[in-house]
C-alpha cells in the first residue's frame, strides 16, 4: 500500500514539476535568443510574460475570446512588441561596447511595465475561469489538469518551432551565426540590427505563448514577473547559454527540483532550492548541464 | 593609366584615445595583388576593419571604384563588392561548412547566384565539398582558412581582403595558400593581402606597402621591395 502511494506521489510530483517547468523553459528560450545576439539577460522577460497574460485575460474577460483562440492574436502582437522594443529602446544601446546600458534599459522597462500594470489593473491576483479550467485527465491514479497539459503542448511546439527556424531557415542560421560572432556576421553582410530585432521578436513571441499558458493555468499578479525572469535565468544557466533545447530542458529540471524539493522539505523552500542550484551550477558547470563543451579551434 | 579600385587618402583612425593609423594613403590597382606589410601592431588589421566599415576613420577618405565608402555599414560594404576575411578565420563553428557558405551569400543581392558561387567555391576548394556537412569548428586549421576564404568569395567580391591567411599553417599549407591567392587573382579578383609572412607575400604581390606604427614608411613594386636591403634587414631575418 505504502509503495503504491509513494509511486503515485512521486509520479504526481514529477508531472507537476515537468508541467510547471515548461513555463520556465519557454521563458528561458526567449532569454537565450536575446542573450545570443544582444549579450544581455533580458530581465524584463518575466514581466512581459505577465503583461501578455493580462492581454489574454482581458481578451477573455472583456471580449469573451477563448484563451486558446486568443493565441492567434497574442503571439502576433508579441512578435511586433518584441521588434518594437528593439527598435524603440535597444537599437542605440546595442551598438555600444558597454552592455550594461542595455541591461539597465531592460530593468527600467521591467519596473515601468510592472508599475503600469499595478496602477491600471490593480495588484489583485487574476485568473481565467473557463468551462474547462477544472477539467483534468486521470489515468493510473494520476491526475493532470487539462490547462497544464495544454501549456506543456504549447511549450513543446514552441521549442520545436524555434529550433526549426534556427536550423532550417537562412535567417535563422544568420541569427545563430550572429550569436556566435557578431563582427564576423556583419562581415558577410548580416545586419546586426536585423538579427537583434528578430531575436527580440521571437523572444517576446515566446513570452506571448508563455503568457497564455500562464493565464489559463495559474493566478497571477503584476509582481510575479521578476521572480519568473529569475527562474528563467536559472533554467538558462542549467541548460547552457545558446542552446534552445538545453534551455527548455533546464526549465523542466528546475520545475521538477522545485516540485520535489518543496514537498520533501517544505513549500517555502522552493525558491531557496532554485537559487542554491543556480549557484552550484554556475560554480561547477558554468557552461550548463546539457552542453557538450566544444573548444574553439 | 591603371585604374584604382581602392584608394585611401590621408586616413586617420583612433580607438578611443589611441591613434592606430596616421595619415595613411595608398591605392590598390584593379586586378592586382597588393601586400600590406608590417610588424604586429603596425595598424594593418585596423586599416582592413576601417575599409570594411567596422571602424570609422576620424579623418580622410576611402574610395572604392571612385565611390566613398567611409559612411557605409559593413553589410553595405559587402554589397558593393568588398569581402573581408578576418584574422583568425572567425568561422561560424557551430554551423556546417555548407551553412557557412550559405551565409557567405546572405545579402539578397547574392542569393540568386548561390548555386553558381557554391560551384566555384567547391572547385577552388574541393576538400570543402567532401566536408560540407561537417561542423566548421571540427575542420583542421588549413581547411578552416580555406572555408573562410570560400565564405568570403560567395559574395562575388571585386576586392578580397585577407588578414593573415597563412597564420598558424604548416609550411606546406602556406605554399598552397599563396598559390590559391594567385589563382583567385587570375580569376579577376583584386586582392589586398595583410601578411607577416613578408617574403611569400612579396613574391606574389604586384605592389606592396609597409606600415610602421600606423604610418606608411615604404612602398613599391613587389619585386623591388623584395630586393630592398632595408626590408631584408628589418623583416626577413625575424619573420621570413
Amino acid at each position: 500500500m505504502l509503495d503504491i502511494l509513494s509511486f503515485q506521489l512521486v509520479s504526481q510530483l514529477l508531472i507537476n514539476g515537468i508541467l510547471f517547468g515548461t513555463m520556465y523553459g519557454i521563458a528561458a528560450i526567449g532569454l537565450s535568443l536575446i542573450y545570443g545576439t544582444m549579450r544581455i539577460i533580458f530581465l524584463a522577460q518575466g514581466t512581459i510574460i505577465i503583461f501578455l497574460a493580462y492581454i489574454c485575460y482581458w481578451f477573455f474577460k472583456l471580449l469573451g475570446i477563448d484563451p486558446y483562440l486568443s493565441i492567434l492574436l497574442v503571439v502576433p502582437v508579441s512578435l511586433l512588441l518584441g521588434m518594437g522594443f528593439y527598435q524603440g529602446l535597444f537599437r542605440e544601446a546595442a551598438a555600444l561596447e558597454d552592455k550594461n546600458i542595455s541591461l539597465l534599459i531592460a530593468v527600467g522597462l521591467m519596473f515601468l511595465v510592472e508599475n503600469l500594470m499595478a496602477t491600471m489593473w490593480s495588484s489583485n491576483p487574476r485568473s481565467i475561469m473557463t468551462s474547462y479550467t477544472a477539467y483534468g485527465v486521470s489515468t493510473l491514479g494520476l491526475r493532470v489538469s487539462f490547462t497544464r497539459l495544454m501549456g506543456f503542448i504549447m511549450a513543446v511546439l514552441s521549442t520545436i518551432g524555434v529550433n526549426l527556424f534556427l536550423n532550417k531557415t537562412l535567417v535563422g542560421k544568420a541569427v545563430k551565426a550572429a550569436s556566435e560572432d557578431m563582427e564576423a556576421a556583419a562581415l558577410v553582410g548580416i545586419s546586426p540590427h536585423a538579427v537583434n530585432g528578430i531575436a527580440f521578436a521571437i523572444g517576446i513571441g515566446l513570452a506571448g505563448t508563455a503568457g497564455v499558458a500562464l493565464a489559463t493555468t495559474y493566478s497571477f499578479d503584476p509582481y510575479f514577473g521578476f521572480i519568473f525572469a529569475l527562474k528563467a535565468m536559472i533554467a538558462l544557466a542549467l541548460g547552457g547559454m545558446g542552446s534552445v533545447t538545453g534551455a527548455f530542458l533546464g526549465g523542466i529540471l528546475l520545475g521538477v527540483l522545485e516540485s520535489v524539493g518543496s514537498f520533501v522539505i517544505s513549500g517555502g523552500w522552493a525558491d531557496a532550492i532554485s537559487y542554491g542550484v543556480f549557484l552550484i551550477v554556475l560554480m561547477f558547470k558554468p557552461e550548463g548541464l546539457f552542453v557538450r563543451s566544444v573548444k574553439k579551434a | 593609366m591603371e585604374k584604382h579600385l581602392l584608394e585611401l587618402k590621408r586616413v586617420d583612425v583612433r580607438y578611443g584615445d589611441v591613434q592606430a593609423v596616421w595619415d595613411v594613403s595608398f591605392h590598390v590597382n584593379d586586378g592586382t595583388i597588393v601586400a600590406l606589410l608590417g610588424a604586429n601592431g603596425a595598424g594593418k588589421t585596423t586599416l582592413l576593419k576601417t575599409i570594411s566599415g567596422i571602424l570609422r576613420p576620424n579623418q580622410g577618405e576611402i574610395l572604392f571604384s571612385g565611390r566613398s565608402v567611409v559612411k557605409l555599414r559593413p553589410q553595405e560594404v559587402v554589397d558593393i563588392g568588398i569581402s573581408h576575411v578576418p584574422e583568425g578565420r572567425r568561422l561560424f563553428t557551430r554551423l556546417s561548412v555548407l551553412e557557412n557558405l550559405e551565409l557567405g551569400a546572405y545579402p539578397r543581392k547574392f542569393r540568386p547566384f548561390f548555386e553558381e558561387s557554391l560551384g566555384r567555391a567547391y572547385q577552388l576548394f574541393p576538400i570543402l565539398k567532401e566536408r560540407s556537412h561537417q561542423k566548421a569548428g571540427l575542420l583542421s586549421g588549413g581547411e578552416q582558412q580555406m572555408l573562410a576564404i570560400a565564405r568570403a568569395i560567395m559574395a562575388r567580391p571585386a576586392l578580397l581582403m585577407l588578414d593573415e591567411p597563412s597564420l598558424g599553417l604548416s609550411p606546406l599549407l602556406v605554399k598552397t595558400m599563396f598559390e590559391l591567392i594567385r589563382t583567385l587573382n587570375d580569376q579577376k579578383v583584386t586582392i589586398l593581402l595583410v601578411e607577416q609572412n613578408i617574403h611569400q607575400a612579396l613574391k606574389i604581390a604586384h605592389d606592396g606597402f609597409v606600415l610602421k606604427t600606423g604610418k606608411v614608411v615604404m612602398s613599391g613594386k613587389g619585386n623591388e621591395l623584395l630586393a630592398n636591403p632595408e626590408i631584408q634587414k628589418a623583416y626577413m631575418g625575424t619573420l621570413g
